[in-house]
């Protein structure tokens, strides 16, 4: 309505930001229960009602970003395929026999396993396919379940910046401040090796008890034929796959939208699931997280209306100046905010917070520039271990809650991330530091 | 007497061994009880709220992780079993440490008979931290006497004074 009428820009800029806050709580303490796409997308139906930002642009804004649309769209269809093809439980089942009988050894495998599939699929598919799959498989042996739990979910987290397809977010950042893949490499393979290396550390001490010289039975191992329902399907999935993984590796070096290798990838399998009929059009849907469009899409139109009030750019210079200008201050001014942000708001608004808080650095050096991008990425990915299961809002639910005498296992991965991820962080950055 | 022996899949032994104590009172009712924890699904559940998914109902994958949590908990229990052959058995579903004394409550118990902490590895040891959550609570909220259950560990002995 704002559009019929001139507005002064203070008025402007305060209830842009103002909807924008609201928008960002609302992500955090989600009222009347609603989740969080519905949230981004009444903010940004807010801001379109009052004109404080103007269809064009808002359509803009979602075409600019397709490659991060269709990344989403087809990450999840790969992951939805080759889970039905059983490719991760006979991935685990093989981690298992690999261990020869050692819980350490599964342990570690899982840890490679979990490494291997969010460097390939994202970091969704270790935390969601892979876990439950893990669970079941120590359940079966009857090992303890709580350290491979954790192996999975932490090492989702922990190995996602290996390469620009291992999580979503690094898609986001990269669509506006593009690096190749030689780059990409360059400053974040080693800081993630590094972290892994850390993680695996740090949990083995934490659970050494539990898993030293503790042994499974091999009897208890499911059969191959049980992990791989249908061997036509299962063997194509690994086909297609073998051209998936270096396609992405092609197409990063080339700068090609890795969407659309995703995409042809999921399209591929989903073509191969509907003729071995191992799936249906609407079971792949299901397989699919719609909403996940919707918050997304907000979330950029509620950011894109902010950065028009020129905050975000003020944000921008405020972390440059926070930096002192040095790549040492860019990297852990960086690293430290994007981590802390995504324990408040989730890291998706996050990463787009600081993308589109980043455009005002441009004219820094080129180095403080790619330690600051390096520092988004490494933060926004690694940082939700802090809370893994949730945001820092559900941590201080549990904590209310074991006030009251309930014991709430959520407060074990906190206890555990509390732990872990600020040495994570520190020794992540320090590293890309001296990459820069 | 009415005595819930608590079977965590490690610990049959144990806890046949303290029920061996009580042998010669009469009446004896001994139940053996075993909850599958529903801790793990939740978390998975609300990782998945993080990755802005449905909490994981009607998959296979669920059906899937029920049925290896009901076979290892029928396998529990039958261990308890071989040790204490006419015993009734329990098998209950939520948290551990809820579940124990609610049925501890519900079938009237006199005595609870808990280990300190599930052992799968090192031996046991004593000082700080060698109760675990779960008989922690048991002892802060048991309605009826609670025996903790924990191997000897003389050879951890004198203590430095």
């Amino acid at each position: 309505m704002f559009l019929f009428f001139q507005l002064p820009e203070f008025w402007r800029t305060l209830l842009t930001s103002l909807i924008g806050l609201l928008t960002l709580v609302g992500i955090m303490t989600r009222p009347w229960r609603w989740n969080e796409s519905r949230i981004a997308l009444t903010g940004a139906a807010v801001l379109l009602l009052l004109g404080l930002i103007r269809p064009a642009d808002a359509a803009r804004t979602l075409l600019r970003d397709w490659n991060t649309f269709l990344f989403f769209l087809g990450m999840m269809g790969l992951s939805a395929m080759a889970e039905a093809a059983g490719l991760f439980d006979w991935l685990a089942v093989q981690a298992a026999r690999f261990a020869r009988r050692s819980a350490a050894r599964l342990f570690l495998n899982v840890f490679l396993l979990g490494t291997v599939i969010t460097m390939i699929f994202s970091n969704d598919a270790t935390a969601l396919i892979l876990t439950p799959v893990v669970y079941v498989l120590v359940t079966r042996l009857r090992l303890p379940v709580l350290p491979y739990m954790f192996a999975c979910t932490f090492i989702a987290d922990t190995a996602s910046f290996l390469l620009p397809i291992s999580n979503p977010i690094n898609i986001i950042v990269l669509s506006r401040f593009p690096l190749d893949l030689f780059s990409f490499l360059r400053l974040l393979l080693l800081p993630s090796l590094v972290v892994i290396a850390i993680n695996f550390a740090i949990f083995y001490l934490l659970y050494r008890s539990q898993l030293k010289g503790v042994t499974f039975h091999p009897d208890r191992l499911p059969t191959v034929e049980r992990a791989v329902k249908h061997k036509a399907y299962f063997r194509y999935t690994l086909w297609v796959l073998a051209i998936v993984a270096p396609s992405y590796v092609i197409a990063s070096a080339f700068l090609f939208p890795l969407s659309t290798v995703a995409v042809a990838g999921a399209l591929l399998l989903l073509a191969g699931a509907l003729f071995w009929k191992r799936t249906t059009l609407a079971e792949a849907a299901k397989g699919i997280s719609w909403p996940i469009f919707g918050f997304i899409a907000g979330m950029f139109i509620v950011v894109r209306a902010i950065e028009d009030t020129g905050l975000t750019m003020k944000l921008g210079k405020l972390l440059l100046h926070l930096s002192g200008g040095t790549k040492f201050g860019a990297v852990m001014v960086g690293t430290f905010g994007a981590a802390l942000g995504t324990n408040l708001i989730n890291n998706v608004p996050m990463a787009v917070v600081l993308n589109s808080s980043l455009g005002s650095i441009q004219s820094a050096a080129p180095a403080i520039r790619n330690g600051f991008v390096a520092a988004t990425i490494f933060g926004c990915d690694l940082g939700p271990n802090l809370t893994t299961v949730g945001s820092l809002a559900t941590i201080l639910w549990l904590l209310i809650l074991r006030q009251r005498d309930v014991d709430v296992s959520g407060l074990d991965y906190f206890k555990v991330g509390v732990l872990v991820t600020p040495i994570m962080l520190f020794a992540g950055a320090l590293t890309i530091w001296l990459l820069l | 007497m009415r005595i819930l022996g608590c079977l965590d899949g490690t610990n049959a032994e144990q806890i046949s061994r303290a029920v061996q104590m009580f042998s010669a009172i009469e009446p004896l009712a001994i139940a053996l009880l075993t909850v599958i924890d529903v801790g793990p699904r939740r978390d998975i559940d609300r990782m998945r709220e993080r990755f802005g998914r449905p909490p994981m109902h009607h998959q296979p994958l669920t059906e899937e992780m029920m049925a290896a949590e009901d076979a290892a908990a029928q396998e529990t229990l039958n261990a308890g079993l071989l040790y204490v052959k006419d015993a009734e058995t329990m098998l209950r579903q939520g948290r551990p440490e809820l579940e124990i004394v609610n049925a501890a409550a519900e079938w009237r118990a006199d005595v609870i008979l808990i280990c300190a902490r599930t052992e799968y590895g090192e031996p046991p040891h004593i000082g700080p931290r060698s109760v675990g959550d779960v008989a922690r609570f048991v002892l802060d909220h048991a309605p009826c006497l609670v025996l903790l259950v924990r191997p000897l560990a003389r050879e951890q002995f004198p203590i430095e004074r």
